[in-house]
């Protein structure tokens, strides 16, 4: 098994002064662990995982597998003196051979005899639950089973490193989460490292042990899926990984470990944060629709803010409200569908501090929080 | 020689990617070198010989023989023929390709299969055999049908001299219109019905709508086919020496042939052929343009609509027409072959003299037509595996590398399409001729000059494959341990088998009949099936030279046989595969 040392590492394609794919990028995957490379596409992620495959060489900075030093601007080990696995968003199943051809592929480079080889296809294709396929040609198949060919085709060599380039991104949903599990499975039944590149924030959530954030070619935070969500870095990372209020605020006081920040006439909040900025400056307070509490202002109690529904969609298993304060700032908020609440109801909107997250305040520049964020991840 | 070096640095990075620095030659390096050098020495060097052979005077650097090229009687009545007849094909080409086209793309014409075969039947069948045979039929004394005509019916104003501008341009565009057909019907496909649609519902009628509405949408394709048919057009040595000549109208490639008699005028030579160049090359430059440039036309692919467009009684017409086509490209001229060959002396009394003796003549009699189709079918088979051989490397090179100054070798590739047969010939005489190696009148110059010349095509099918083939089939190969040649053996090539494969058909067919640049190059060792038949045409001998004509269609028919029931069987087998990965349209 094998650990990936990633240290400096940069990458561009117009030359070495052009825009970079991925700038100084420092990664410790620990040896069988599950690490997501997620990020919009265009990001670098795609990049860097060719460059730990070697198909591509670095401008700068090094990787070592298993403490070996495979790639930098000086030498890089080609692809199939690595050992490591690769499967391919578009699965990349040679048309023109079987089943088994194409899982025996690797077996014969390395000059397994004929009876093992067979032993060892059988016991990947019961890993990937395609016993008795072996004679199909990959036109034959579904999506589904062209990727469990190629996962097969992966593992039967025994890599210490898999490497998946979206590997589900060409499945339908339904059989996305199916694989998905199935992949996890997989994981931990055998150890492997994988490092997987994904765009889709919930699929790095539900699979990885550890999530690297990657946007304009430059890690935003390495963390796990709850620290990543939870307690994003910077708003970069929390736009990202899922819907988030934006509020503008001002600090008024910080003492290293709590800062109070002022978000509206009226509405302060303590957070067990480290202040972002020095009272007086403006910073912007995060927090998920799903953290915000409804309740008819009739019934609230503690801290509360008094608001108005102005838009309320049912979704089956949540209801999206869009609630206005007093100011006029409209917050989204996601609440389980057992509390009723109507377009023009009065309502008390609670906001835990422990769920919000400060950032400096940002020039306007960035992606629009909130409703269309969904969009990018289609 | 040092793209070569620093290409092979690019090999593993896979296409669009940057090149990664490698450590010593592999054996990429090797084979991607050996591609490099052989391009140099089949075109680069020749024609850097010729260009230095044409300005080369008694003392020094000259322009005596352009002056001559350019301002001698001569030389600019060859030239103006050739234009002449250029854009007379080119017209003709479009006359007779476009109708067809649009027939077979656009509207319900019954039995769309004629077209088809006519189109590639005309493309196939060589205009110096079209010519051959024509010349039986029309020749202004002998030619059965102005006998027929002029003695029998009598009605002499029927007969038609085919030794004339007009009989070249007939036989030329005979074989030409194919490329109007061709660019032309594909690009009809591609037109959306809504466009033609919205026409019709703001009140155009369907003539009108044809018009106006679709003829602008593919008049860049059309231009595109009409010059390719010209460039095709003017390189003919063939049908330009049968028909030309005897009505003394000469053109470029029988001036330069001219050139060649004793005392051969090299240098002259060297600058009519460079003039030749240009004229092609500008005439495919605007065809790329053209082509480049339509950017209006809806290229949707298989998303494109196509609504047949009901002509009523009027399909009738143009199947009419298209049996004419027909009757005049491929049953006239073949009939005439056939009867021919079969004839003890060509006359209007064939019945009374069927005969296979012509055949036992050409096939088991005269040793040298014996050798000339051995020899062809030896070089096109040679010419057509190594054309395909180097296209692969140099296509794999221009597809998936980054290696710097790969459009140019690109570029070195395809420079051959604007050679003219003869012009190659005379480009590899100037080179060869300079160096201490006897080439010259052996079957290697042959071969130099086929795989110079269709080198273009093995290129493109190799690149055409190649681009189907997702890189990341090769990629996953090379993550398992395969190296270079191993992933190419095992991947790359059998997926783009198929492409390879109509490529080297493509080289076979147009090599084993090449006539254009062997006239130059041959001797009695070395004569070719072509050249045998242009020989035994000039002697008079008739009746043998179509006997040698049908051996040629013959073999041309068993390849086409051959290769397309291996491509349905190799259809049958893995083509479905072959689609789930492949992206882009046929091959």
């Amino acid at each position: 098994m094998a650990a990936i040392t990633i240290r400096g590492l940069s990458k561009s394609y117009a030359g070495a002064d052009g825009p970079a794919a991925i700038s100084d990028l420092t990664l410790d995957i620990a040896d069988g662990q599950f690490v997501t490379l997620l990020g919009p596409s265009g990001c670098g992620k795609t990049t860097t995982l060719r460059l730990i495959a070697g198909f591509i060489a670095p401008d700068a900075g090094s990787i070592h597998a298993d403490q070996r030093l495979v790639s930098s601007p000086e030498r890089v080990v080609p692809p199939e003196e690595r050992g490591m696995g690769m499967v391919f968003q578009n699965y990349a199943v040679w048309p023109h051979k079987t089943v088994y051809e194409n899982i025996v592929f690797g077996l014969r480079l390395r000059k397994v005899k004929a009876q093992e080889a067979r032993t060892r296809v059988e016991s990947a294709l019961s890993l990937v639950n395609l016993t008795g396929l072996e004679n199909r040609l990959p036109s034959e198949l579904s999506g589904g089973q062209q990727q469990r060919v190629a996962l097969a085709r992966s593992l039967v060599v025994e890599p210490s490193i898999l490497l998946l380039d979206e590997p589900l991104s060409n499945l339908d949903a339904k059989l996305r989460e199916r694989m998905r599990v199935e992949l996890k499975e997989l994981q931990r039944r055998t150890g492997i490292t994988f490092v997987y590149v994904t765009h889709d924030q919930a699929e790095a959530l539900a699979l990885s042990d550890k999530i690297a954030v990657i946007h304009g070619g430059r890690l935003q935070q390495f963390g796990t899926p709850r620290e990543v969500y939870n307690r994003p870095a910077s708003r970069v990372v929390a736009d990202f990984m899922g819907l988030v209020n934006l509020l503008p605020a001002a600090v008024v006081a910080a003492d290293g470990h709590r800062t109070g920040v002022r978000i509206g006439p009226g509405w302060m909040l303590a957070l067990d944060t480290d202040a972002a900025a020095a009272p007086g400056h403006a910073v912007e307070v995060a927090i998920r629709p799903e953290n915000i509490r409804l309740r008819p202002l009739a019934r609230a109690e503690g801290p509360h803010q008094p608001a108005r529904i102005v838009e309320a969609a049912f979704l089956g298993n949540i209801v999206d409200y869009q609630v206005a304060l007093d100011d006029n700032t409209v917050l989204r908020v996601q609440a389980h569908p057992l509390e009723e609440l109507a377009v023009g109801d009065a309502v008390a909107v609670h906001v835990d501090p422990a769920h919000c997250t400060l950032f400096a305040a940002s020039p306007p520049t960035g992606p629009a929080p909130g409703p269309d964020k969904q969009g990018a991840d289609a | 020689m040092r793209e070569a070096d620093s290409g092979a640095g690019a090999v593993r990075t896979g296409p669009r990617r940057q090149r990664g620095r490698l450590r010593p030659p592999r054996l990429e390096t090797w084979v991607m070198a050996a591609a490099v050098a052989a391009l140099v020495v089949l075109v680069v060097l020749p024609l850097l010989f010729l260009l230095v052979g044409s300005v080369r005077g008694e003392g020094g650097l000259s322009f005596e023989h352009f002056t001559e090229a350019l301002t001698g009687r001569l030389y600019l009545q060859a030239l103006k023929n050739s234009l002449v007849l250029g854009a007379w094909t080119g017209l003709f080409s479009v006359l007779i390709g476009l109708p067809m086209a649009w027939a077979v793309s656009r509207t319900n014409v019954p039995c769309p299969g004629l077209f088809h075969i006519t189109a590639t039947l005309a493309y196939l069948s060589p205009p110096f055999l079209t010519a051959i045979a024509y010349v039986n039929l029309f020749s202004p004394n002998a030619g059965v049908i102005n006998v027929l005509m002029r003695d029998v019916v009598g009605a002499s104003w029927l007969t038609f001299d085919i030794f004339s501008m007009s009989g070249l341009v007939l036989v030329t565009a005979l074989h030409t219109f194919p490329f109007v057909f061709l660019l032309a019907s594909t690009a009809l496909q591609s037109v959306d019905s809504s466009y033609e649609e919205a026409a019709q519902i703001l009140g155009a009628g369907k003539l009108a709508t044809a018009l106006r509405v679709t003829l602008p949408l593919v008049a860049p394709a059309i231009l595109a086919g009409t010059l390719l048919a010209f460039v095709n057009a003017i390189a003919l040595f063939g049908s330009q020496a049968i028909l030309g000549l005897p009505g003394r109208i000469v053109t470029l490639p029988t001036r330069i042939y001219a050139l060649f008699d004793y005392p051969p005028q090299y240098g002259l030579a060297s600058a009519l052929s460079l003039v030749f160049i240009l004229i092609t090359v500008a005439a495919l430059y605007l065809q790329h343009r053209f082509l480049a440039g339509r950017s209006y036309v809806t290229l949707a692919g298989k998303g494109a609509r196509s609504q047949p467009v009901d002509l009523g009684w009027f399909r009738w017409v143009l199947l009419g027409f298209c049996a004419v086509v027909f009757l005049v490209a491929i049953v006239l001229p073949y009939g005439a072959l056939i009867a021919v060959s079969l004839s003890k002396s060509w006359g209007l009394s064939f019945w009374q003299n069927l005969t296979l003796a012509n055949y036992r003549f050409v096939l088991f009699e005269y040793n040298v037509t014996q050798r000339a189709i051995l020899n062809s079918l030896m070089l096109a088979t040679l010419a057509a595996s190594i054309a395909v051989l180097l296209g692969t490397v140099i296509g794999w090179i221009d597809v998936r590398t980054r290696a710097p100054g790969r459009r140019l070798l690109d570029y070195a590739a395809l420079v051959p399409l604007g050679l003219p047969g003869i012009v190659m010939a005379v480009a590899l005489i100037q080179f060869w001729l300079t160096l201490p190696i006897a080439l010259y009148g052996t079957l290697a110059i042959l071969l130099l000059a086929y795989v110079g010349r269709y080198i273009p095509l093995g290129v493109r099918a190799a690149n055409t494959s190649l681009r189907q083939v997702d890189p990341s089939l090769e990629e996953s190969a090379r993550v398992l341990g395969a190296s270079w040649g191993r992933t190419l053996s095992e991947i790359t090539l059998p997926l783009i088998r198929p492409g390879l494969f109509a490529g080297w058909l493509l080289v076979f067919v147009p090599v084993v009949q090449e006539l254009s640049a062997s006239i130059l190059l041959f001797s009695s060792g070395s004569i070719t099936l072509a050249v045998a038949v242009y020989n035994l045409y000039e002697t008079g001998a008739t009746e043998p030279v179509a006997a040698l004509a049908m051996v040629n269609m013959a073999i041309i028919a068993t390849a086409l046989g051959l290769a397309s029931w291996l491509a349905s069987k190799g259809a049958r087998a893995r083509s479905p595969a072959a689609e789930t990965v492949r992206t882009g349209a046929t091959a």
